[in-house]
């Protein structure tokens, strides 16, 4: 993956900061979510963000509503990937599911600082950053496989070409 | 290594290496959505896969369970929707007659032992009761489930929970519930396959082993599991399913991230205090709280034995005058055991209002929401701020809340 520039926040960054609840049943044109991605968090994200920036954040990371916005807001800002100390559990899967790379690593968290520049490979489970190169739990192919097609509805449609079913 | 219960069942539900952590393909023996999230999946399948068959129509179904018979006109067009759907592709539809989704699941066999079901509901893991891998999902896993009859699935650790102790005789199984949940707080089983030993846990009914798999959700846990049960029990849910009551068990050298041990020597009942459903209290420990009303049913307390235990308390007596108690069934089997056994007379004559089956009193939608500055006492499952309108919610057993609506103050039923 190519490099991206780094957004850094807390701990229990929750969903309503992340995309805020009031938009939840108005928006759905990805280019309007994208304009409120990090709102009530960080006003100037939306406006500033490039496509391949990657956010880096402490525990519990999208804790709150289960609400799948939290994630796609994020992935049509054009994050590149969101690494973080942990996830909660609901969002970790909308993540995945929206196509949102999702990376556990507290070294790298406490290492990476704020507007570096830091490489994610996948593949290898390394994240490249200025103090150094920090290993993760890399993804199962399966999980890799759904990031790779653009999320789980792109997943499924190549799943039944493949599988015949 | 042995493996868990979780880990049994996902063993038998994909080719793939399984062990806590790993992310497996896991095939699904059942897929549903409701009234909730329902909608939602027919606008995904429909805009994404058209005209093109569910993966196999025996195995989905919708059930309708939030807002029975509808009450707004939102709901009325989205439960039609779903209706429309199921009928073009040609799978069935447990209608708003029927009751809570996963007990009408558990009811008609369709959560066997060992078996994988996901919906729509955040208590999915209810099955765990009956031994099933039952798990709530968003209606982007479910309209994937329903096309490919599969879901993507992080193995959860397990924690081992043993309950010891002899508890005092009013002592419900809400009360260990609302106990369990107190000890274990939302992070020492969160993200985890709770299995529960012990002999206060052995001893349970079906509706008891609800109660406390219901809960599981309030601990932060994926779902629990009672592999130690009493010959009625298999019985019972044999005569449900038709088929042998195969509960998996965990072998001997089994890993688990954690034992804890629970002691309830002694106690009696417990009650939640609003707004965490973890603030849990000895009736006898409260202050005196006025109530405004009261509510029975619910997916952890609903079941005919939860309801028999509020009669027995309420018969032959009245409900405070100012007060209101609202029982719901939590199916249309529950409502037919309680005309026939004689408990809905009961019931009626003490002043309750007996709603017809479903969710109504627990989610927002159906039978009575509180209003700014009432007290409510209840069975349900969360007390959360906002949870059932602007009031303040108690949790706790159906004995508990009976009790309390006939002395118009929280009370456990031996202050009667």
């Amino acid at each position: 993956m190519n490099k991206g520039k780094v957004w850094k926040y807390g701990d229990n960054v929750n969903t309503d900061v992340i995309f805020p609840g009031k938009y939840t049943y108005v928006l759905m044109e990805p280019e309007e979510m994208a304009k409120h991605a990090l709102e009530d968090l960080d006003p100037g994200f939306a406006a500033q963000v490039k496509a391949g920036d990657i956010i880096v954040a402490g525990r519990n990371f999208g804790c709150g509503s289960s609400r799948e916005q939290a994630a796609s807001c994020l992935k049509y800002a054009g994050v590149q990937a969101v690494i973080a100390v942990s996830f909660a559990r609901i969002f970790f899967r909308n993540a995945i599911n929206q196509g949102l790379p999702v990376v556990q690593s507290e070294k790298a968290v406490r290492n990476i600082s704020a507007g570096e520049e830091v490489e994610v490979d996948f593949e290898s489970g390394q994240i490249k950053a200025e103090k150094g190169t920090f290993k993760f739990h890399a993804l199962p192919d399966s999980v890799l496989n759904i990031l790779q097609a653009g999320g789980l509805i792109e997943y499924t449609k190549l799943f039944i070409k493949n599988d015949g079913t | 290594m042995g493996y868990t219960i979780i880990e049994k069942i996902i063993r038998g539900h994909t080719d793939e290496e399984v062990r806590a952590g790993e992310i497996v393909w896991l095939d699904l023996d059942v897929r549903s959505a409701r009234d909730f999230g329902g909608p939602n999946v027919v606008k995904n399948f429909c805009r994404e896969f058209g005209d093109t068959p569910v993966s196999d129509r025996s195995k989905t179904f919708f059930t309708f369970d939030l807002c029975v018979p509808a009450c707004t006109l939102q709901y009325a067009d989205n439960q039609q929707v779903c209706r429309d759907f199921a009928r073009a592709k040609g799978f069935k539809v447990f209608d708003v007659d029927e009751g809570i989704g996963s007990h009408v699941l558990i009811e008609r066999g369709l959560a066997a032992s060992g078996s994988t079901v996901v919906g729509t509901d955040s208590h999915m893991n209810i099955l765990g009761a009956v031994g099933c891998f039952g798990q709530g999902m968003g209606d982007v896993d479910i309209t994937f489930a329903f096309k490919t009859g599969k879901i993507w699935f992080q193995v959860p650790e397990s924690l081992k929970v043993f309950v010891r102790g002899e508890p005092s005789s009013g002592f419900s199984a809400k009360d260990l519930t609302l106990y369990i949940v107190k000890q274990l707080g939302t992070k020492k089983a969160a993200l985890k396959s709770v299995e529960f030993y012990g002999e206060a846990v052995r001893k349970l009914s079906i509706s008891g082993r609800i109660t406390l798999c219901s809960m599981v959700t309030e601990m932060a846990g994926i779902i629990g599991f009672i592999p130690e049960f009493k010959d009625s029990v298999a019985s019972e849910i044999k005569s449900l399913s038709g088929e042998e009551f195969n509960h998996p068990y965990a072998d001997k050298d089994a890993v688990y991230s954690d034992a804890i041990t629970i002691d309830i020597d002694g106690l009696g009942p417990q009650v939640a205090a609003p707004f965490l459903p973890t603030n849990v209290k000895d009736v006898g420990d409260l202050e005196e709280v006025k109530i405004d009303s009261g509510f029975i049913g619910c997916c952890t307390n609903g079941r005919f034995e939860d309801l028999k235990a509020a009669a027995r308390v309420l018969k032959g007596k009245k409900v405070k005058d100012g007060v209101m108690l609202k029982i719901v069934p939590a199916t249309r089997k529950v409502y037919k055991q309680l005309l026939e056994k004689g408990t809905l007379k009961d019931l009626f004559e003490s002043g309750a209002i007996i709603s017809n089956p479903g969710c109504g009193g627990c989610a927002q939608g159906h039978i009575g929401l509180t209003g700014k500055g009432e007290v409510q006492i209840s069975t349900g499952n969360r007390n959360f701020e906002g949870k059932q309108g602007k009031g303040q919610n108690y949790l706790a057993s159906p004995a508990v809340v009976a009790a309390s609506c006939i002395l118009g103050h929280i009370a456990g039923p031996e202050d009667i």
